[in-house]
C-alpha cells in the first residue's frame, strides 16, 4: 500500500521536495528569500502538527501556539548562554519537556471537548503568555536572546552550520520532511486507524474497548511536542524568543492555514502555510488595511472551500483517495 | 489610503511565486545616480499605529526639505509594517537589509521590536536609526557601531524627575507602571535619583501589561497616602490612568508625577483630568525655540494636524540622514565613513540642538513640564545636556 | 488593609465583575440558544465603544449616542446573522471559530480606517460626573455606580425575560430541544436572528457604557474577549446564571490578587479557571 492517500498528494510532495532541494541554487545566496522560505517551512511544521490534532483527532485547540512558544523558551532557558550546545541533544530535551508539559495540560483540557476545549486551550495559552510576559528572569515582554547557536555534529561529524542561512534552510526542509513522514507512518499504523475511528464514531470505538482518553492524550502530546520543535527552530533562526510567539492570533492564523490546506490532509499544511504567507506578504505591500482583505478571504474560504486546497487539487486530479 | 507604497508594487508578488520565478541576482553597487534607500520599519497597524504615522510624517518632512534628493541622489523609501510584533522584527529587517540593501533603516517604535532588529542588523552594511524605542540596552549593553537613536533612552526621561520631586518637597513616593521594559526602566531611573536625593520609594506597583483596570491599585495608593505618585504609562493606558486617578478623587490630594509619555499626545482624550500633571521629557509641543515653531508650522501645513513628539523624532532621523550623506558627498557605500560623520554631527532639532554620545544616543536637555489648559507647558529645564550612562556599552 | 479599604476593594471587585457579566452575557446567551461561539464578540464591544465616541462627538449628548449606537449594534447583529452566521448552523465548531476570526480582522480594519489609531476618550455625561465620598481620601465616581446599576438592571431583565415571557419560553426550549420548538410552530430562524442581535447588542452596550471610563484603542476587543471566555467557562457555557456568578468571582479575585499577590495577578483568573475545571469540567452551572 502506498503511503500517499491519493495521487495529487503524491505529485505535490515529490514536486515540493525536489524544488525545495534545488531552489537555494537559484537564489544565489539571497539571504532574504532563503530566510523567508525557512520561516514558512517552520510554520508549515507547526501547522502540520495542528492539522493532525484538529483534522485527524477532531480535537480543536486555540492554544497551540503555547507549545510553539514553549519550544523556543525551553531551549533558551536550558542552554548555557555563551556556549554552543549540540542541536540534536537539545532537540530531544525540547521535545521531551514540552511533551511532558503537554501531558499535564492534556490531562486538564481533554477532560472537556468541543467548544469547551477551544476556550480552555485559549485561556491556558493566555496564562502561559502572561507567565512569560510578566516574568523577570525570562525577559518579560521583551523576551530572551540566543547568543550562540547550537552545533550539529553527530559522532564528531558536522554537516550543518546553523549560522549559515542556506544550511539552516536545509535543516528546516529536512525537518519538514521528517515531520510529514512521521505523521504518515502514524496515520497508517494501528494507532492512527484507531484515532481515525474515534473521530468518526467515538461511541463505537468505546464499545470496542478502546479508551478514547488515552488515544487522544497520546495524539495531543505528539502534536504538541512537534509544535514545540517548530518553535525551537523559529527561535534558532533569528536567535530570540518572545511571549508574542504564544499569542492567540498565532494559534488562530495557524488554524486558518490548516483550513486553507485542507483539514486532516497533513500535506495540505504545507500548501496552507505557503498560500497564507504569500498572500499576507502580497496584500500587506498593497495596503495598510491588509487585515480587511485577509478577514474577507478567510470568511469566503470557510463558506466555500470546505476541503481546502488539498481537496481542491484532489478533485482536479479526479482522485477519490482513501480518506 | 492615499499614501500608497509605490516602491512595493515593483517588489515581488507572492513570495512563493517570486522565489520560483524571479531569480534576480542582487548586483548592487552605489552609483551616484542610484537612489539612497531608506527602509522604514514602523507600526502602521495595531496599538502603536498612530505613533508610526507621526514618525513617518516627520521623517518625510525632513527629506522633503531637501527636495527628496541628497547630494544629487534621490531618496527612495521602502516601508514595512512591523505591526509592533517583535516576532516579525528579524524577518522584516532581513528583508530590508539583505534583500533591498537599504542604506538606512529607520525604526521602530516598540522596544521589543528594536531588540529583534538590532540583533539582525548587527555587523550588516546598513545603518539603523531608532526614532523612538527607548530601551536602555539599545544604546547600552546591545550598542552597535551601526545603530543610532534620535529619540531618548528610558533612563533619560525619568532620571531628572527624581531630583525634581525631592526638591518639590516629596519625601515618600509610590511608583507604578506596566510590568514591561520601558515602564520598569523608567521606575528604576526615577528611583535612582530620588533615593540619591534622600527620598524613599515606599511601594513599587507593577500592573500586568496591557491591563487598564486600575481601581484596585488606586485604592491601594489611597491607603498608603504617599506625598506623591510617580507613574509610567503611555498611549491608551495613560489616558485611562489619568482619568481614573481624577475620578477616584486622588488628584487634588496626592500630586501625580510621571515620565513625559503620561501626557504626550493624550491630553485631549484625558480632558480636564490631566490639568496640573507634572512630567519630564526631552520635548514639549509649546517649547519656545525658533526651530520648533517653524517645524510645527510646516508640519501642520503638510499633514493638516499638529506635530507631536514622535514627528520630531522622525524628523530628526531624516535630518541626520540628510546631513550625514551631504557630508560624505553622496557616498553611502563606505558605511564606516558615514558613521564617522554621523558621530560628529550636531542636529538642529525642534527640541533644541543635540549631538550623539559615544553609544549613539542623543545628549539632550530634559524639560520639566506641567499640563496647563491641555498643553504640556515647560516650567523649567530639569537637566541640561543629559547623557545616558550607557551601561554595558563598549563602544 | 483596614476594613474600610477592604470594603472599597470589594466594591471595585463587584463593579468590575458586573461589567464583565454584561459583556459575557451576550456570548453565553448566543451559545446557549444557538450553539454558536462568536469570537468576534469582543469586536462588538469595541465597535460599541467607538460608535458611542462618534455619536457623542457628533450630537454632543451621550444619551443620544447611547440610543443611536445601540440601534446600530442591533442592526449589525441582524446583518451578520442573516448573511454569515446562518451558514454555520450545520457546520462544526471549527468553522465558527474561523469565520468569526475573519470578522475580528475585518472589524479591526474598519476601526483603524474610520477612527484612526490614536487613543480616544469620551467624557462622562455631566449628569453622572460627580463622585461620592467614601473615606477621607477616596471618592467613588458616580458613573461607575451607574454602570453597576445598569448591569444589575440588565441581569434582572434577562432573568425575567427568560423565565416569564413567551420569547423566554422559546429561548429555553431552543436550548433544550430544537425540534420541539419547531413543532410548536415557532419560526426558529427568526428566533435565532433575534437572539444573535440581542447578543451583539449586549456586547455593544457594554462597550457604549464603558466608553467614558476606558480609553478607546485598537485591539481593545481582544483583551475583553479573553476575560469573557474565562467567565463563561467558569460559569458553564450557555448558563446566564453561571455567567453572573462567575463574573462576580472573577472580578473579585482579579481585584484582590492585583493588590495582595501582584506577582501572579495576571495569571490568577486563569489559575482559578483551571482549578474549577479540575473539579467541574463543565463549569459551575452546567446548562
Amino acid at each position: 500500500m502506498s503511503i500517499f492517500s491519493n495521487k495529487s498528494e503524491k505529485i505535490f510532495i515529490y514536486l515540493f521536495f525536489v524544488i525545495g532541494l534545488f531552489i537555494p541554487l537559484f537564489l544565489e545566496g539571497n539571504t532574504f528569500y532563503i530566510n523567508k522560505l525557512s520561516t514558512i517551512i517552520i510554520l508549515a511544521i507547526f501547522v502540520m502538527s495542528l492539522d493532525y490534532l484538529v483534522g485527524r483527532t477532531g480535537l480543536i485547540t486555540l492554544g497551540h501556539a503555547m507549545f510553539y512558544g514553549l519550544g523556543g523558551y525551553i531551549f533558551t532557558i536550558l542552554a548555557p548562554e555563551y556556549e554552543a550546545v549540540n542541536f540534536w541533544i537539545y532537540t530531544f530535551y525540547v521535545m521531551l519537556i514540552s511533551g511532558f508539559i503537554a501531558l499535564i495540560v492534556g490531562l486538564i483540557v481533554l477532560r472537556t471537548s468541543g467548544i469547551y476545549m477551544i476556550m480552555i486551550t485559549l485561556a491556558l495559552a493566555q496564562m502561559t503568555f502572561y507567565f512569560f510576559a510578566d516574568s523577570v528572569e525570562y525577559g518579560g515582554q521583551d523576551g530572551l536572546f540566543i547568543y550562540v547557536k547550537p552545533e550539529t555534529s553527530i559522532f564528531g561529524l558536522s554537516f550543518l552550520d546553523l549560522e549559515n542561512e542556506t544550511h539552516f534552510y536545509y535543516l528546516c526542509l529536512l525537518s519538514l520532511f521528517n515531520c510529514f513522514a512521521f505523521f504518515k507512518v502514524i496515520m497508517n499504523s494501528s494507532f492512527g486507524r484507531v484515532v481515525d475511528a474515534l473521530k468518526e464514531n467515538p461511541d463505537r470505538a468505546t464499545a470496542l474497548g478502546y479508551n478514547i482518553f488515552h488515544f487522544r492524550l497520546i495524539a495531543y502530546v505528539l502534536a504538541s511536542s512537534l509544535a514545540a520543535y517548530a518553535g525551537y527552530l523559529f527561535a534558532l533562526q533569528f536567535g530570540f524568543v518572545n511571549p508574542g510567539m504564544m499569542s492567540w492570533d498565532i494559534s488562530a492564523t495557524a488554524l486558518v492555514m490548516a483550513l486553507m490546506g485542507g483539514l486532516g490532509s497533513i500535506y495540505g499544511a504545507i500548501i496552507g502555510s505557503f498560500v497564507y504567507e504569500g498572500l499576507h506578504y502580497y496584500i500587506e505591500h498593497l495596503t495598510e488595511y491588509w487585515m480587511f482583505f485577509m478577514g474577507s478571504l478567510i470568511i469566503i474560504l470557510v463558506l466555500t472551500l470546505k476541503k481546502g486546497f488539498a481537496g481542491f487539487l484532489n478533485d482536479l486530479s479526479g482522485g477519490k483517495g482513501n480518506e | 489610503m492615499n499614501n500608497k507604497k509605490k516602491a512595493f508594487q515593483s517588489v515581488l508578488p507572492a513570495t512563493v511565486a517570486a522565489c520560483l520565478i524571479s531569480m534576480s541576482s542582487s548586483a548592487y553597487a552605489a552609483d551616484n545616480s542610484d537612489p539612497i534607500k531608506v527602509g522604514v520599519m514602523l507600526p502602521f497597524s495595531g496599538v502603536y499605529a498612530g505613533l508610526g504615522e507621526s514618525t513617518r510624517n516627520g521623517l518625510k518632512q525632513a527629506l522633503k526639505e531637501q527636495g527628496n534628493t541628497i547630494a544629487g541622489r534621490p531618496v527612495e523609501f521602502i516601508e514595512m509594517d512591523t505591526e509592533a510584533k517583535p516576532a516579525r522584527a528579524p524577518e522584516i529587517t532581513s528583508s530590508l537589509v539583505d534583500n533591498q540593501h537599504a542604506d538606512f533603516v529607520v525604526g521602530p517604535v516598540h522596544s521589543g521590536v528594536a531588540m529583534g532588529m538590532i540583533k539582525s542588523i548587527k555587523g550588516k552594511d546598513s545603518i539603523m536609526i531608532i526614532p523612538n524605542a527607548g530601551a536602555n540596552a539599545a544604546t547600552g549593553a546591545f550598542c552597535q557601531p551601526n545603530v543610532f537613536r534620535t529619540s531618548f533612552s528610558s533612563w533619560q526621561t525619568a532620571f531628572p524627575m527624581g531630583k525634581e520631586a525631592y526638591d518639590m518637597g516629596y519625601k515618600k513616593i509610590v511608583t507604578m507602571s506596566w510590568n514591561y521594559g520601558f515602564g520598569k526602566e523608567s521606575l528604576a531611573a526615577f528611583n535612582e535619583s530620588f533615593t540619591a536625593a534622600g527620598g524613599e520609594v515606599v511601594k513599587k506597583m507593577l500592573v500586568p501589561f496591557p491591563k487598564t483596570e486600575f481601581q484596585s491599585y488606586l485604592t491601594e495608593i489611597a491607603s498608603i497616602k504617599p506625598d506623591a505618585v510617580f507613574v509610567f504609562f503611555a498611549g491608551g493606558g495613560a489616558v485611562k490612568f489619568v482619568k481614573d486617578y481624577d475620578a477616584m478623587g486622588l488628584k487634588g490630594k496626592i500630586p501625580l508625577l510621571g515620565s513625559g509619555f503620561l501626557t504626550e499626545g493624550t491630553t485631549k482624550a484625558q480632558g480636564p483630568a490631566s490639568e496640573g500633571v507634572i512630567t519630564t521629557l526631552h520635548y514639549a509641543d509649546t517649547l519656545d525655540i525658533e526651530k520648533n515653531t517653524s517645524f510645527r508650522q510646516q508640519y501642520e501645513a503638510l499633514y493638516g494636524k499638529p506635530a507631536d513628539l514622535f514627528a520630531v523624532q522622525g524628523y530628526d532621523a531624516g535630518q541626520l540622514i540628510a546631513a550625514a550623506v551631504t557630508a560624505t558627498e553622496g557616498n553611502t557605500s563606505d558605511k564606516a565613513a558615514l558613521i564617522k560623520q554621523m558621530e560628529q554631527l550636531e542636529i538642529d532639532s525642534p527640541r533644541g540642538a543635540f549631538h550623539f554620545s559615544k553609544a549613539h544616543n542623543p545628549i539632550q536637555t530634559i524639560y520639566l513640564r506641567k499640563v496647563v489648559n491641555g498643553q504640556n507647558t515647560v516650567i523649567k529645564t530639569a537637566l541640561e545636556n543629559l547623557e545616558d550612562p550607557a551601561r554595558g556599552c563598549k563602544l | 488593609m483596614d476594613t474600610s479599604l477592604f470594603l472599597v476593594q470589594l466594591l471595585n471587585g463587584v463593579q468590575y465583575g458586573l461589567l464583565l457579566f454584561l459583556i459575557a452575557s451576550g456570548l453565553t446567551l448566543v451559545f446557549g440558544v444557538m450553539g454558536i461561539l462568536n469570537l468576534a464578540h469582543g469586536s462588538m464591544y469595541m465597535i460599541g465603544a467607538y460608535l458611542a465616541y462618534y455619536f457623542t462627538t457628533l450630537t454632543g449628548s451621550f444619551f443620544l449616542a447611547f440610543i443611536i449606537s445601540g440601534s446600530i449594534a442591533l442592526l449589525i447583529g441582524i446583518v451578520i446573522e442573516r448573511f454569515l452566521i446562518i451558514h454555520l448552523y450545520k457546520r462544526d465548531h471549527l468553522d465558527q471559530v474561523l469565520l468569526t476570526v475573519g470578522l475580528i480582522f475585518i472589524f479591526n480594519s474598519i476601526q483603524s480606517f474610520v477612527w484612526g489609531n490614536d487613543p480616544l476618550g469620551v467624557e462622562v455625561p455631566a449628569l453622572l460626573s460627580g463622585s461620592i465620598k467614601l473615606t477621607d481620601i477616596i471618592e467613588y465616581p458616580i458613573y461607575r455606580l451607574f454602570i453597576s446599576a445598569l448591569c444589575i438592571v440588565v441581569a434582572v431583565s434577562m432573568y425575567l425575560t427568560i423565565n416569564k415571557t413567551k420569547l423566554g419560553m422559546m429561548i429555553r426550549a431552543g436550548e433544550s430541544d430544537r425540534a420541539m420548538v419547531e413543532n410548536l410552530g415557532v419560526d426558529i430562524s427568526k428566533l435565532f436572528t433575534i437572539v444573535f442581535a440581542i447578543g451583539v447588542f449586549l456586547a455593544s452596550l457594554a462597550g457604549i457604557v464603558s466608553a467614558p471610563i476606558v480609553s478607546l484603542v485598537p485591539g481593545m476587543g481582544e483583551h475583553v474577549l479573553i476575560s469573557c471566555f474565562v467567565v463563561v467557562v467558569i460559569g458553564g457555557l450557555g448558563s446566564i446564571k453561571g455567567a453572573f456568578v462567575a463574573a462576580l468571582i472573577v472580578g473579585i479575585v482579579d481585584t484582590y490578587s492585583s493588590v495582595l499577590l501582584p506577582q501572579i495577578s495576571s495569571m490568577s483568573i486563569y489559575l482559578l479557571m483551571a482549578l474549577i475545571l479540575l473539579v467541574k469540567p463543565q463549569g459551575l452551572f452546567k446548562n
